[in-house]
């Protein structure tokens, strides 16, 4: 019966949803014509609105982060028009793969998703670590044992802690240790759940760290990592041409000190950059 | 960011969210009432469309639906979705909604007396006549309570548009906490929601009221 | 003739309810209709207002078919677009008023002759207010049906049927929904009707009424006229023996 009705759903809505869009079908694939990427190709900037500094809403309210500027810049770079589309992470995927983004380029981990996609160079490093208030007692990650962890839902942090594969750096066997692992939406209201006493630790990156630390007093990391990653923007995996000339583009803007330029925006980043270094 | 920046930029998202809002209630409403009166159809496969897509509608998750109807196209027909994602969540809003409002029609109309429909017939009125003078007036009526707490989910529900990326006032008040790492913007968007409702409460009060001349 | 009924049949699953029933009404008749419950007379009427199909027979109209039985056996009634003046000779008063809750007393009485007939507002309006005068209830134009009693409500009912200048009108048990003494005003109204040779069948229970007022009287029971006749030969010289007994309980 289950089968049934799921049959019915899509066949119902697959038969609304092609009258409803019968006339955009025609463009779905541009001319492969060797200038596919030339001048005003549509570059779209597939990315999170909740990750800052790399993507995010800045002071302002207006789309922005490092990732933004640096798309921008690389659409500059090639006389491409550049077009946001922001996303629900979790969805990531499926916007990639129904391309209404061209890539995801979102503070995106490489590391454990190797063959998931086609990767650019790697541009920034990150590295995943445990958050402790300054005074909690907590030193070293031994000291987690039968605490309450904190950490964002489809993360890399969340990920290391579900790993049980330790030559690639899992934690989950640390993970067991803990008296829970809370999942959270989002490292904001994680965030709040420390301060607020709910939990003992959060398990973040780097970087989301410092940004969450930025306006606070009184926290700190452990010295021990909890795991080390990179960042890179990840292309469907037949998209080649497109990860060659992005590339390409990110070599000449940092011989040419744009990127270090836009890194100067981003201070609780900059040191992690990895472009032209 | 200040404020007002703060504010003003969930501004916007609040359009947005009032956008699906108005575009939900114009579609799903008559929309509603159409798959309500089919429900009644003398032919067997009708009805029975009709009442396997209301239970798809109300058996499964919104958020699940919006997905479908936007990823959809791409995953069954290989289609662009570029500009897809507002008609996406809105054909999602629209039918479920509808889904919902035909149910309430449906009760509505089975509780007016078959005496109504006999009077209106020895009178000579057509049946479209008969439906849209006699029967229609009474259920809306009926049906007023039911279709305020619908409205009133719906001034909640539009919070699921995150999903697919709307900009509304939800995906914004996340957006903003995150890179401010403030949870003022959910206390502006839960002050807004409640406001929003507050309106539809009063206004929906008044239609019922403006109905209260007859028992 | 008004209506003539020749040869009706009508059944509910299997049910006969009406056995090859044939009557007419004359115009400026008088006919009323008593029997058991489950006899068939609302039925009757039904049918001929057109709320129920006849399975078999023939309905006329002032001497035009608007259903026949054809060479197969299936009733058959005139196209759709012609149905329209068929319900136009006719009117029905229900047993439980059936007034629209919705609209107020004068409007209950003019929408139909406006929307359906056509009529001018000015016209449906002095028409309704001359009906309303004449039940007694002219000052009840603007209210609403929840605020008259029943036996007022009937009378607005009554009201709305006339409006429509039908050629004959049918009661269906108009005082049975009426607690006792509302039952007065609503069968005087109908007297009077009579007085003014308006031509009515009327399904009831009040024996009395019956006898006082109607030229013809028809008793009926299982599905069939088991007698009809002049009223006070009907009452007071039943020939069946159905009769009788029905009468019997009756007078006790």
């Amino acid at each position: 019966m289950k089968k049934i009705l799921a049959l019915l759903l899509v066949l119902t809505m697959s038969i609304a949803v092609f009258t409803a869009c019968g006339g955009s079908s025609s463009d779905t694939e541009t001319s492969d014509g060797g200038d596919q990427y030339g001048e005003g190709y549509v570059f779209k900037h597939g990315f999170d609105l909740d990750y800052p500094p790399y993507s995010y809403r800045d002071d302002n309210g207006e789309v922005g982060g490092f990732d933004v500027e640096m798309a921008k810049a690389v659409c500059e770079y090639y006389g491409w028009e550049y077009e946001s589309v922001p996303f629900n992470w979790d969805a990531k995927d499926a916007e990639l793969n129904a391309g209404s983004c061209d890539c995801i380029w979102s503070g995106f981990t490489l590391n454990g998703r190797e063959d998931d996609y086609l990767w650019s160079k790697p541009y920034s490093d990150n590295t995943q670590k445990i958050m402790v208030k300054k005074d909690s007692g907590i030193k070293s990650l031994a000291d987690l044992e039968g605490k309450k962890v904190g950490v964002q839902t489809a993360t890399s942090a969340y990920d290391l802690l579900q790993n049980d594969n330790e030559e690639e750096g899992g934690q989950a066997a640390l993970a067991n240790k803990f008296e829970s692992l809370e999942v959270y939406e989002t490292y904001t209201i994680a965030f709040n759940d420390l301060k607020a006493g709910a939990i003992d630790a959060i398990a973040i990156d780097v970087t989301s760290g410092n940004f969450l630390m930025s306006n606070e007093d009184g926290y700190t990391f452990l010295d021990e990592d909890l795991g080390s990653e990179v960042y890179a923007i990840g292309f469907r995996k037949d998209d080649t041409e497109l990860c060659e000339k992005i590339n390409a583009a990110l070599d000449a803007l940092a011989e040419d000190g744009t990127v270090e330029k836009i890194a100067a925006n981003y201070p609780e980043i900059k040191d992690y950059i990895t472009l032209g270094k | 960011m200040t404020f007002s920046t703060m504010l003003s930029t969930m501004a916007d998202g609040m359009l947005k969210t009032g956008a699906i809002f108005f575009l939900t209630l114009i579609g799903s409403l008559p929309l509603g009432m159409i798959v309500a009166l089919l429900r009644k159809s003398r032919f067997t496969l009708v009805r029975g469309i009709i009442s396997v897509y209301i239970s798809i509608m109300r058996g499964t998750p919104l958020m699940l639906q919006l997905l479908v109807w936007y990823f959809g196209p791409y995953y069954l027909f290989g289609m662009n979705i570029g500009n897809w994602r507002f008609p996406a969540l809105i054909v999602g809003f629209v039918l479920n909604y509808a889904a919902y409002f035909a149910e309430i029609y449906r009760g509505g109309i089975e509780s007016i007396p078959v005496g109504q429909y006999e009077a209106a017939e020895v009178l000579g009125y057509t049946k479209t006549q008969t439906f849209m003078r006699i029967i229609l007036p009474q259920v809306m009526k009926i049906i007023m309570p039911s279709i305020t707490n619908e409205v009133i989910t719906l001034v909640k529900d539009t919070s699921l548009a995150f999903t697919l990326a709307y900009q509304e006032v939800f995906s914004l008040a996340k957006q903003i906490s995150a890179s401010q790492t403030s949870f003022m913007p959910f206390v502006i968007a839960g002050v807004f929601y409640f406001v929003a409702n507050y309106v539809v409460e009063i206004a929906m009060n008044r239609i019922e009221k403006s109905m209260d001349y007859y028992k | 003739m008004i209506i003539e009924m020749n040869n009706i049949e009508k059944h509910f699953e299997g049910l006969e309810v009406l056995k090859d029933i044939s009557f007419g009404v004359d115009s400026g008749e008088v006919v009323s209709i008593i029997g058991p419950s489950g006899s068939g007379k609302s039925t009757l009427l039904r049918c001929a207002t057109f709320l129920e199909k006849i399975d078999g027979g023939e309905i006329i109209y002032m001497g035009q078919k608007a259903a026949h039985t054809d060479e197969q056996g299936n009733a058959v009634y005139v196209p759709h677009h012609e149905m329209g003046k068929f319900r136009g000779y006719c009117g029905l008063v229900f047993q439980q008023f059936n007034l629209f809750p919705h609209y107020s007393i004068l409007k209950n009485i003019t929408d139909a002759p406006i929307h359906v007939q056509g009529r001018s507002r000015d016209e449906a309006e002095a028409t309704a207010m001359e009906l309303l005068g004449k039940m007694g209830i002219a000052d009840k134009a603007d209210a609403y049906p929840y605020q008259l009693s029943g036996g007022q409500q009937q009378r607005v009912a009554i009201a709305r049927a006339l409006a429509m200048k039908p050629e004959i009108l049918f009661f269906d048990e108009p005082t049975s929904a009426l607690d006792p003494e509302l039952t007065g005003e609503v069968l005087k109204v109908i007297r009077q009707l009579a007085e003014e040779k308006m031509t009515m069948v009327v399904v009831t229970h009040e024996m009395p009424f019956a006898k006082a007022v109607s030229n013809r009287v028809l008793f009926m029971d299982g599905g069939v006229i088991v007698e009809q006749g002049d009223p006070r030969e009907v009452f007071e010289n039943p020939k069946e023996e159905r009769t009788r007994q029905f009468l019997r309980v009756f007078e006790q």
